[in-house]
């Protein structure tokens, strides 16, 4: 079977050789069923297997790697774990396959400035969890925070329910140790707040895996707040859902988070995980205040009374920790209960003004009942962020081809009503032929432009983000490698 | 012909015969005020097709230019004119306010109040509180990445800009990010515009995230016999409350604020309920140690939260902004032996040298402040100084050679022929 869209193999002895005496035997793997596991990341619509993988344990066997890769001009896909949502780690044309995983060293803890320094294969959830004893925490938290990694999040500029109020990567990231493409060691920004020339650390984050690879990163910690109350507040439909949304955040409010589940997420969850969420409601909100102890009462009522004021028909309050962790744990765990439903699902990640959600979820349902889909909504409604989940089963060519059509209706329409494609996923290659809805062709060349100052001749992570004439394969059914 | 002649001699004669015949003569002006000491002449154009115009024929015949708001910044930093300065002053409209999305588009040349003005009617704000915002334009605001004490918990321009239009090389204008407040869509083409000093082409329009006002705004104040007991009190206070800012400031300083006398004073913002202001004042009470403490709310608050926002050096002298690790800033101040007003949570603060300084002695002791600020793993900017001493003195310094050549390459990408105020960013961009 071809792999990766390209004809033979450019990985010659030569290569594997070098490659071998820099990260040693067993970091390479180029076996075709153990390469299966790397074929693809959460978006399972496209796969591409990589000829060679290699998983280096330091900078130095990156930039070495990178060298060789250099010398003999082979493009190449960097791998966290694996878990974006948007083919950013599919290899398109890219033999090599280079895998974080094994720099997953946290460096330095530094309390008092409140600085971390880790290797960019960390797990986010690790870099927390070191230091929560202490009271402290880092911001960004995506929902797969368990397994994706610091490099992946640097790369999609991830964020997560509680970046409504404390912000996205890109607002906790001091500086980066980067691996050009010719294998150059270049170090971005510094501990320090002020940003000194451009901002190139800015510039890196988000450009999902095209500028290098990221080897160590500088984060920033924050204090744990000293309260929390989370509370779940359950709808008759969506809009008065949305409203209390917009509801909260007019009056001065600006919770740590506000996630929205639907009817079908809501179900789902239920059967999964018997949380106790009642079968006949249509929305619900989880809503979580964080701050001082002292005015968290008073703050809590002006909540609920806004909330019910929007039509909330009950409002259920966590006593306690185990009770908000099992409100949490609905949210959380609502992509795995949602696999129960059918055999695949594909997540988009648009974004409107958080104004417009009425809307975008009225256009959703109607996209769903055109294409005779299920479509369910679990996201971050504070930011506007929206998450349908397109039920799908890949046996079905046609049902394959109606739920990527219906992703791009709801792109479609989210750019109709001010938003934008991605909020926190990223464009990789699942959203590349939607760029033009969004960016004039002078806009994406001026970003293909910024691209090439780091990675002048387009050997990270090709095939990405900006369309490029010739190199695209329109996606109307499963390509590259069908899967079957 | 004597005429031909003349322009020969002047580029800025020639261009503005040139701009004319394309844009309209009404749209050129001879530079008023600082804007003498930046440009030759001045271009306000009216709309982006004007300024793409504009920027495509300067391109073509290699005519310098910078944008240009107060000119304040632009004047301290240029060493030599630019033969057009480009104001936007009749580009200043706000574009888009939807308060309940809680975003604002706005034209670059609107000033920082005038903005804040239209935000307040909702009671919101755009939280960056350079001094002076009444004549600080958006454009400035994003291009020298201004910010003041509320950097403490609203971060910077870059974390507060969600889209950007811009005119770039070649007058193609260029658009990045949108309106809405997350989005991963495409290159982050605000991070790269926010502080680049007119550098890589003219920001003509920008969308920003806006924060509501805050709730009981009351400050403390503490006065204290040495700094080394105000950066403690400042570091458990900070520690143990969400703050909306927190300075400590040098006695000559504090007492110009009216903070304090003869002391070193930690000024410390913030807000909540009634229950959480009760709380924070007899919690910054409890850890002020021996500090004296008063609190100040609401007017006088904000009385108190202009005079330390506009703070800048009544009588000549050099005024430098240094960062570092936040836990090594009171040593670093102390090594620099300058006047201060420290962003104590953030490890940034305002150096303040008065006195007429001759120009080597000037030199000297800005190296000697970088060093201070290399130890503590920092950088140091100047921010003004005299007119007399400016010249010999290197405003950004440089960062590291693999930064830099990157920079470089930044800087040829978007702006090949070097026309967007070119020579004095860091080195020598
Ligand atoms: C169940 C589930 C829930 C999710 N929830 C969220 C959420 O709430 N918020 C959110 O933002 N995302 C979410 N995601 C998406 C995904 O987890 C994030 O995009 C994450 O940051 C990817 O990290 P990773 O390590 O798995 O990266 P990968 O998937 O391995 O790679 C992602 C991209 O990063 C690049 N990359 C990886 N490492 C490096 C490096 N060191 N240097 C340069 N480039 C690199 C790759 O080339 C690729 O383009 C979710 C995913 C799943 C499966
Ligand atoms: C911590 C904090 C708490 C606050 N709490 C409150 C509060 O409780 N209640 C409240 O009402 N506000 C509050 N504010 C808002 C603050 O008072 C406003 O931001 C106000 O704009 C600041 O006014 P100023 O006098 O400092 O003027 P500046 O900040 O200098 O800016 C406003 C200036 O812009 C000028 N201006 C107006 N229109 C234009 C124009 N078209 N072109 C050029 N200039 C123009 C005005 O003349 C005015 O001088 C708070 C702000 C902060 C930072």
């Amino acid at each position: 079977m071809e792999t990766n869209g390209s004809g033979a193999s450019p990985i010659d002895e030569h290569l594997r050789a070098e490659l071998r005496a820099i990260v040693g035997e067993n970091a390479i793997v180029q076996r075709t069923s153990e390469l299966k596991v790397y074929e693809c990341d959460g978006w399972t619509i496209e796969k591409s297997r990589p000829d060679l993988l290699v998983m280096p344990r330091t900078t130095a066997e990156v930039s070495a790697v990178l060298k060789a890769l250099h010398k003999r001009k082979i493009a190449f896909v960097p791998r966290g774990a694996g878990t974006g949502l948007s083919g950013g780690a599919l290899p398109i044309q890219a033999p090599v396959m280079i895998c974080t995983s094994r720099m997953n060293r946290i460096l330095a803890i530094d309390l008092a400035n409140r600085r971390v320094e880790v290797e960019s294969g960390v797990v986010n959830l690790h870099v927390s969890n070191a230091v929560k004893a202490d009271g402290y925490f880092y911001a960004p938290d995506p929902s797969s925070q368990m397994a994706c990694t610091i490099g992946g999040n640097i790369a999609e500029n991830s964020g997560g329910p509680h970046t409504l109020k404390y912000g996205v990567t890109t607002n906790h990231v001091l500086a980066v140790e980067l691996v050009l493409p010719d294998g150059g060691i270049v170090e971005l920004g510094g501990p320090v707040e002020d940003r000194w020339g451009y901002d190139l650390v800015g510039a890196l984050i988000g450009a999902e895996g095209t500028a290098g690879i990221v080897t160590r990163a500088t984060l920033k910690l924050l204090r744990e707040p000293e309260a929390r109350q989370t509370l779940l507040a359950i709808f008759p439909d969506v809009e008065s859902a949305t409203r209390a949304v917009s509801a909260t955040i007019a009056a001065g409010i600006i919770p740590g988070a506000i996630e929205m589940m639907d009817r079908l997420i809501i179900r789902a969850v239920e059967a999964a995980f018997h949380i106790g969420l009642p079968d006949d409601a249509e929305a619900v909100l989880i809503i979580e205040l964080d701050g001082l102890a002292a005015g968290m009462d008073e703050r809590l009522v002006r909540v609920c009374e806004l909330v019910r004021g929007c039509g909330a028909r009950e409002i259920r309050i966590a006593r306690d920790e185990a009770e908000r962790a099992n409100i949490w744990q609905g949210r959380k765990r609502a992509f795995g209960a949602v696999g129960r439903l059918a055999p695949n699902y594909a997540t988009q990640d648009g974004v409107v003004p958080r104004t417009r959600l009425p809307q975008i979820l009225r256009a959703i349902a109607a996209i769903a009942e055109h294409y005779r889909l299920r479509i369910g909504n679990v996201f971050h409604a504070g930011d506007g962020n929206i998450h349908p989940i397109v039920l799908y089963d890949e046996r079905d060519p046609d049902e394959v081809r109606r739920a990527i059509e219906a992703g791009r209706d709801i792109l479609k329409a989210c750019v109709q009503l001010g938003g934008s494609l991605s909020g926190e996923h990223g464009i990789g290659a699942e959203k590349i032929q939607e760029m033009p809805l969004l960016f004039s062709p002078d806009d994406l060349m001026v970003m293909t432009e910024l691209r090439r100052v780091f990675d002048p001749d387009g050997r990270s992570n090709p095939n990405k983000i900006i369309p490029t004439p010739g190199a695209c394969v329109e996606v109307t059914t499963p390509h590259r490698q069908a899967a079957l | 012909m004597q005429a031909e002649h003349e322009t020969e001699r002047h580029p800025a004669l020639r261009a503005a015969t040139e701009l004319s015949a394309i844009i309209g003569a009404d749209r050129l002006r001879t530079p008023e005020g600082r804007e003498a000491l930046a440009a030759d002449l001045i271009v306000e154009p009216r709309n982006a097709d004007e300024l793409s115009k504009i920027v495509f024929k300067c391109e073509v015949d290699g005519i310098t230019l910078a944008p240009l708001g107060g000119a304040r910044t632009l004047a301290e930093i240029r060493r030599t004119h630019v033969t057009l300065g480009v104001s936007l002053a009749r580009m200043s409209r706000i574009v888009d306010y939807e308060p309940e999305d809680m975003t604002v588009t706005a034209e670059a040349g609107i000033t920082l109040g005038a903005l804040n003005q239209a935000l307040a009617a909702n009671r919101q704000h755009l939280p960056l509180d350079p001094p002076d915002p009444s004549s600080v334009t958006i454009g400035a605001l994003i291009g020298a990445s201004k910010a003041g004490p509320l950097r403490l918990t609203e971060g910077g321009v870059r974390d507060l800009m969600i889209g950007v239009r811009f005119v770039g090389h070649g007058g193609r204008i260029v658009r990045g990010g949108g309106r809405v407040v997350k989005n991963v869509t495409g290159y982050d083409l605000m991070k790269v515009m926010s502080g680049s000093f007119g550098t890589l082409g003219v920001v003509i329009e920008a969308t920003f995230k806006v924060r509501p006002m805050p709730e009981r705004y009351t400050i403390a104040m503490l006065s204290c016999r040495d700094p080394a007991t105000a950066f403690e009190a400042a570091a458990r206070i900070h520690d143990a409350l969400p703050l909306i800012h927190l300075e400590v400031a040098s006695p000559g300083i504090a007492q110009n604020l009216g903070v304090a006398r003869d002391r070193f004073g930690v000024i410390v913002g913030f807000c909540g309920n009634r229950a959480e202001i009760d709380y924070q004042s007899d919690k910054i009470r409890a850890l002020a140690g021996d500090a004296e403490v008063e609190v100040v709310r609401l007017a006088s608050a904000l009385r108190l939260y202009q005079r330390l926002r506009d703070f800048t050096l009544p009588v000549p002298g050099i005024s430098a902004r240094i960062a570092t690790l936040p836990a090594s800033l009171h040593r670093s101040l102390q090594d620099c032996a300058a006047e201060f007003c420290a962003h104590a949570g953030c490890g940034v603060a305002e150096l303040f040298m008065p006195g007429e300084l001759a120009a080597d002695e000037a030199a000297k002791l800005v190296a000697r402040w970088r060093e201070v600020a290399a130890v503590a793993r920092g950088h140091l900017r100047l921010l003004s100084a005299p007119p007399a001493i400016r010249g010999g003195l290197d405003f950004f310094g440089a960062p590291g050679d693999g930064v830099l050549a990157l920079s470089r390459r930044l800087k040829a990408a978007f702006d090949p022929v070097g026309i967007f105020n070119p020579g004095c960013f860091i080195g020598g961009i």
